[in-house]
């Protein structure tokens, strides 16, 4: 398909004629190659492919097509990955938002992975010995797709696929991707040294800020803070101390841990540096990572300290299938970071990193990913049939951060980091463009490509509090008259009073009598009071502007399988052109106002109405359907090694 | 198992009007019930606060 016959809205390809038919009843092809390049924006896609800025996703869409692809409901990356895995709708495998709730108790779960405490502890001097350990389960429900080629000795490496934390049991090759937690349980607590006294005092989230005291042989010493260790009474953290000699004249540190030297320069990264952490002296350790960022020497010394990442070659908990193959891929390439979304976000919004630290950190992971998509690369090519997958973060991660540096009504523009870094997401897109090539280089160019995303972006620039919402037309009851972000709905909801709330990025709730512990609305009146709701939410507007802040409320009993859909928000949120749930909302707490300005370099997203940001298809062959839904690749992966689509896939083949 | 607590009169005394005002059985069915609330008050704390630590970890919550 050439660019210009690009399809530039749903509705006009929805009615477009459908393409050749080149489905056949034995296996279309021995090997097959899928780019998961999270976050593409079809719309981005097209106008720098018009420009000539992409010439390989440019030859791979004309040799079959580049097309907009159907999101998921949410489109968020947990639950779109996961139609991607289970060839079906959010319905079949039970994972609608980042985060569920817990009927019973109405707090907020991490819906990707719960996490089993051990059995009973014995007491044992001072160490508590569980009788049984703990687990970490995956919540994601049904097959992946990746099970059936198993079932017919077809080989699939699986490389980072978001919601696939801890891995499904499987003999193919799989590591785990978004969802993976630090060594802490977190997904990410970095540690910074300051001797900026009042950068020291910062009480943020997800961050230990420390302060540097450089004594007169200009030594600085430090700790770096690892998981509790529940083995002992006080589970107090297990401590990894460090000294740091600093040689301001030839701006480079010396860092002493665990025996190691570690030499950095100002402005430079180390390497990663593994370290153990003791719970019981010399016979139990847990092995993490970290990398150290020597960010400012002089007049102001600033040391960043990475989360602790599980060390791929001894992780603590199962991050790959075979347990070996993480062991595999770091004595091939070295070590790699192991966190779901490696690329530190939360310390650009922190004001830890200035944007040009969050661009050095990001080109990092991506030159990291690069490396480990040549080894598998060469691994592909080294066998005779099989599927390899491959998921990059960067794309997602970076247009989270840098989307307001391209948007003059974004409330964080700022015109002068525009002038320096406007470049950077064009840049990026180039960037991903480049590994296409070399891919297509490197494999038989009788082999199906596909290049695919799970959502496109849009911008981020007002929050809304639908909690705050839902209190003020009544839904919502409180037992306080305090409408701020103090205000929780664990706390200070009125249950029995309370009709509706909101928790996670796109849900709303009903308080149904029967399902909720402390349930208000009757079976009778559930649908009447959806569509109420559902009415008035999609005539809400912002005061600022008049415009709309929701441009369709969906009901969920009409827009998924049955089979886990007690799991699902009742209405999700599809937020139109510029909004999102602001963050207290997200959590279950108010703000004064409803709507208001989004000031912070998270300035771009995607957990709107999907039919705002569909997703990215660019493929070497041609298919059936104009737009494609991400349910359909898993069936079109299948059919290609000759397996018909299984019954639990709600999405149907393409080819 | 029960354990004893004593009461001051000025705290007896407002007992039992929640008592009578919430229709509770017994002083005992009052403390029970009142210590629920509060150790549910501190899980759904200690929760959220794990929560919004994961969630920053994700970038989606600052």
């Amino acid at each position: 398909m050439k660019r210009r016959d690009f399809i530039t809205s749903t509705a006009a390809a929805l009615v477009a004629s459908p393409l050749m038919n080149f489905a056949k009843d034995k296996p279309l092809a021995k090997k097959m190659l899928v780019l998961g390049f999270d976050g593409m924006d079809p719309g981005i896609v097209n106008r720098l492919m018009g420009q000539g800025q992409l010439p390989n996703m440019q030859r791979l869409g004309e040799q079959g097509v580049f097309t907009m692809m159907r999101s998921t409901c949410p489109p968020q990356s947990p639950v779109a990955w996961g139609s991607f895995i289970s060839g079906a709708d959010p319905g079949v495998f039970g994972i609608f938002d980042f985060l569920h709730r817990d009927p019973e108790t109405y707090i907020p779960l991490f819906s990707q992975s719960e996490t089993l405490p051990s059995g009973m502890l014995v007491n044992l001097g001072h160490y508590r010995i569980p009788l049984k350990p703990g687990k970490v389960v995956l919540k994601r429900e049904g097959r992946a797709f990746w099970d059936y080629m198993q079932d017919r000795d077809i080989e699939a490496t699986i490389f980072k696929v978001p919601t696939n934390y801890p891995p499904s049991e499987s003999s193919q090759r799989t590591l785990a991707g978004m969802g993976t937690p630090d060594i802490q349980g977190t997904y990410g607590i970095y540690s910074l040294y300051t001797s900026d006294e009042n950068e020291s005092q910062q009480d943020i989230s997800a961050a230990n800020i420390y302060y540097a005291y450089i004594d007169e042989n200009n030594v600085m010493e430090g700790q770096i803070e690892g998981p509790k260790n529940n083995l002992v009474k006080d589970g107090e953290a297990i401590i990894v101390p460090f000294k740091v000699y600093v040689d301001n004249l030839h701006k480079t540190t010396r860092i002493d841990i665990q025996g190691k030297e570690i030499l950095i320069a100002e402005k430079e990264y180390s390497d990663w540096v593994e370290l153990e952490f003791s719970l019981i002296s010399h016979l139990a350790n847990i092995s993490g990572m970290v990398k150290f960022y020597l960010m400012e020497m002089g007049e102001r010394f600033r040391l960043y300290i990475s989360p602790i990442h599980l060390n791929p070659r001894n992780p603590a908990v199962p991050i790959s299938t075979p347990v070996s193959y993480s062991k595999e891929l770091a004595n091939k390439t070295g070590l790699f970071h192991t966190i779901g979304l490696p690329a530190d976000t939360k310390a650009l919004s922190n004001g830890t990193f200035s944007m040009e630290n969050f661009i050095t950190q990001s080109l990092s992971v991506f030159q990291e990913s690069c490396r480990l998509f040549d080894y598998e690369l060469q691994h592909f090519s080294s066998r005779q049939q099989g599927l390899l997958f491959f998921y990059f973060s960067s794309l997602d991660q970076g247009q989270h951060m840098f989307w307001a540096l391209n948007d003059k009504e974004h409330p964080y523009y700022h015109a002068e980091e525009s002038r320096k870094f406007g470049y950077i997401i064009d840049e990026m897109y180039r960037k991903f463009d480049r590994v296409l090539g070399k891919a297509l280089k490197s494999i038989d160019p009788g082999i199906p490509v596909l290049v695919m995303s799970d959502h496109g972006f849009g911008p981020f620039r007002r929050s809304v509090n639908v909690n705050t919402w839902l209190v003020k037309e009544g839904y919502l009851k409180l037992s306080t008259n305090e409408i701020n972000e103090e205000v929780s709905i664990l706390e200070y909801a009125d249950w029995p009073a309370s009709k509706a709330y909101a928790l996670g990025l796109n849900g709303l709730y009903l308080n149904l009598k029967g399902r909720e512990k402390e349930g208000r609305v009757s079976t009778v009146e559930r649908r009447k009071l959806l569509e109420e709701i559902k009415g008035k939410l999609e005539t809400l507007s912002d005061p600022k502007n008049g415009q709309k802040v929701i441009s369709c409320a969906y009901i969920s009993e009409d827009n998924f399988s049955k089979n886990f859909l007690q799991r699902a928000p009742d209405i999700i949120l599809g937020f139109d052109r510029g909004y999102r749930i602001s963050d207290e909302s997200a959590l279950g707490s108010l703000s004064k106002e409803i709507v208001s300005d989004n000031l912070n370099w998270w300035s771009g997203d995607h957990c709107v109405d999907p039919k705002k940001v569909p997703a990215s298809f660019i493929a070497n062959f041609k298919i059936q359907k104009p737009v494609p839904d991400m349910q359909d690749v898993a069936p079109t992966i299948l059919k290609y090694f000759g397996i018909a689509t299984p019954a639990q896939m709600t999405g149907k083949t393409l080819i | 198992m029960s354990s004893k607590i004593k009461l001051s009169k000025e705290a007896n005394q407002k007992a039992d009007e929640i008592i009578a005002f919430h229709g509770y059985s017994s002083l005992e069915e009052l403390v029970e019930d009142l210590i629920n609330k509060e150790y549910e008050k501190i899980k759904s704390g200690d929760n959220k606060e794990e929560l919004a630590n994961k969630l920053s970890g994700l970038g989606y919550i600052s």
